[in-house]
């Protein structure tokens, strides 16, 4: 039979080889054509009857865990009894079933855990994490940190976080570091949220990027996560040679208004980087730092447009009063329309008896646009 | 005083003493997380109520305009009809106006809450929420309840 096979393939072959060439061309891209659609109608097929199984699993499954979280920790009678959760008791037998030895089971169960952990917290939150750690569900998703496929360190990263177990520095530091970005950003969440004393310790050692989406992901857990332990950041400031570490801790030391990182901050303006020294003079004018004002006056001329108008902004910020002239004359003289706006506003911000003085006086002595930007910038409807 | 005449007056007085008697009541989740639902009933059957459950905002209005309850804890974010339109629904309808509301959401900005209290809800719980809490408020919202009507059907 395979010999007939081999002689029909011979045959084949050489009445092939005696077809003009751009049919033979035609004739292997069909063969590979139709080899490509066979391949993925069998893939998509294969990968259906598998998300089938799952569905099916999961069915099956899902009542048996929802009864156990239900009757162990839902309802459990010991709840609101002002027992310490860690001496809350489950059921072992209802623990010990058969069924939470198989694999995808556990998985099942922790996906579902963190779902109610998500919608829960108190004594009901504890709970659950209880449960997590009685049936021994962390040791599964620490042995997922160490496969070598990413979604599942991931997947590792996010369920430890959830469940609130700590890794250890040596696991999750390297994530933090990560060449891969998605990794990198589940790590550095996770420490953050996990580390009670450093939970910034990983910038230390951030040579990779720190990304603007990541950046806001970040800035969302520092804000929402409870008794975060928050350092000074000028210490990053000052040394890190990650200018996005720098750029994010310029963010968080406004944010936290840490006025001690003020001379930090200012040395940054001597920076030959333009973007970070507008970042610097922005942080500057959210702390009102009025020791920087007249640094930033000696540097303007020298400054290109971005940072020009930033110092400007940070001036109404401060608005300490001492720099009115310095406003009006830009106001008046300065030929780039964005200049004069901004120095308008600044003049505006100010709101003392001098500033309402100037304006008056501006509204007189100037020419019809710009009293037209001082109109706009008076209006406090308008924002920009 | 039209809304508080008649049958309807009679319903909300023996609603208002089935609640001080037992502080049990009758509690629609709308909810369309499937997991949150159903440990919201099993919580509040275990507390004693009487809960039934609809997973969006159509289901929601089809119940409520079957039955009467005495809460209704309501997610915002659902299809169909989001938990506020159930707050200014509920509220404008002489009939249900009474009925206690709680908002239970994971949206935790200052416009949404102070826009479902604008609206007439009652409480606002942010997810995720501590399960005795939910029991006291639902508690006190129903003795706040009770009191209110009383005091109306005194003035009557």
């Amino acid at each position: 039979m395979w010999k007939d096979l081999v002689d029909l393939l011979f045959q084949a072959y050489e009445q092939f080889s005696l077809l003009p060439l751009f049919i033979e061309i035609a004739l292997a891209f069909i063969i590979i054509a139709i080899a490509a659609t066979i391949f993925a109608y069998g893939a998509i097929l294969y990968k259906r009857y598998r998300t089938y199984v799952h569905e099916k699993r999961v069915a099956f499954i899902s009542p048996i865990i929802e009864e156990l979280i239900t009757d162990q920790v839902l309802l459990n009678e010991n709840l609101g009894k002002d027992i310490p959760t860690e001496e809350i008791e489950f059921d072992k037998e209802a623990l010990s079933n058969k069924v939470y030895k198989k694999p995808f089971v556990r998985q099942i169960l922790i996906e579902t855990l963190i779902q109610y952990r998500k919608n829960f917290r108190g004594e009901v939150g504890e709970l659950l994490r209880k449960l997590y750690i009685d049936m021994d569900l962390q040791k599964d998703s620490f042995a997922k940190m160490k496969s070598m496929r990413w979604e599942r360190k991931i997947k590792a990263v996010v369920e430890l976080t959830q469940m609130d177990i700590s890794i250890s520095d040596v696991t999750i530091l390297p994530l933090t570091n990560s060449t891969n970005p998605s990794l990198r950003a589940a790590a550095r969440n996770a420490y953050i949220q996990l580390s009670k004393n450093e939970p910034f310790k990983f910038f230390d050692i951030a040579t990779e990027p720190l990304l603007p989406w990541d950046q806001l992901e970040m800035f969302k857990i520092i804000t929402t996560t409870k008794d975060i332990a928050i350092p000074n950041f000028s210490r990053w400031v000052s040394y890190s040679s990650n200018k996005s570490v720098v750029s994010f801790c310029l963010k968080l030391i406004a944010h936290y208004d840490q006025q001690s990182a003020i001379p930090a901050v200012m040395e940054l303006l001597n920076n030959k980087d333009h973007y970070f020294r507008a970042d610097a003079i922005i942080c500057l004018g959210k702390l009102s730092a009025e020791v920087a004002e007249e640094k930033m006056v000696r540097i303007y001329n020298h400054q290109p447009l971005n940072c020009q108008v930033e110092i400007l902004k940070a001036m109404g910020a401060i608005a300490s009063g001492k720099y009115l002239e310095f406003l009006k004359t830009e106001f008046l003289y300065s030929s780039n329309f964005d200049i004069r706006m901004n120095a308008a506003r600044a003049i505006i911000k100010h709101n003392t008896q001098n500033s309402r003085l100037l304006v008056e006086e501006l509204m007189e002595m100037t020419h019809e646009e710009n009293q037209l930007i001082i109109k706009h910038c008076l209006n406090p409807l308008i924002k920009y | 005083m039209h809304e508080f005449g008649g049958g309807f007056h009679l319903r909300i007085k023996q609603s208002a003493e089935k609640a001080i008697n037992r502080y049990m009541s009758n509690i629609l989740v709308i909810e369309d997380d499937d997991i949150m639902l159903k440990a919201i009933r099993n919580i509040l059957r275990k507390d004693g109520h009487e809960v039934l459950t609809a997973k969006d905002g159509k289901e929601a209005f089809e119940k409520l305009d079957n039955e009467q309850y005495d809460v209704v804890i309501t997610d915002l974010m659902m299809p169909y009809a989001n938990g506020l339109e159930v707050v200014s629904r509920l509220r404008a309808n002489t009939e249900k106006r009474h009925v206690g509301i709680i908002v239970c959401s994971s949206v935790g900005n200052e416009e949404t809450i102070t826009e479902a209290f604008r609206l007439g809800a009652d409480d606002y719980l942010k997810k995720p929420i501590m399960a005795g809490e939910l029991m006291i408020r639902i508690r006190k919202l129903l003795a706040n309840r009770s009191a209110n009507l009383k005091l109306v059907t005194k003035k009557k």
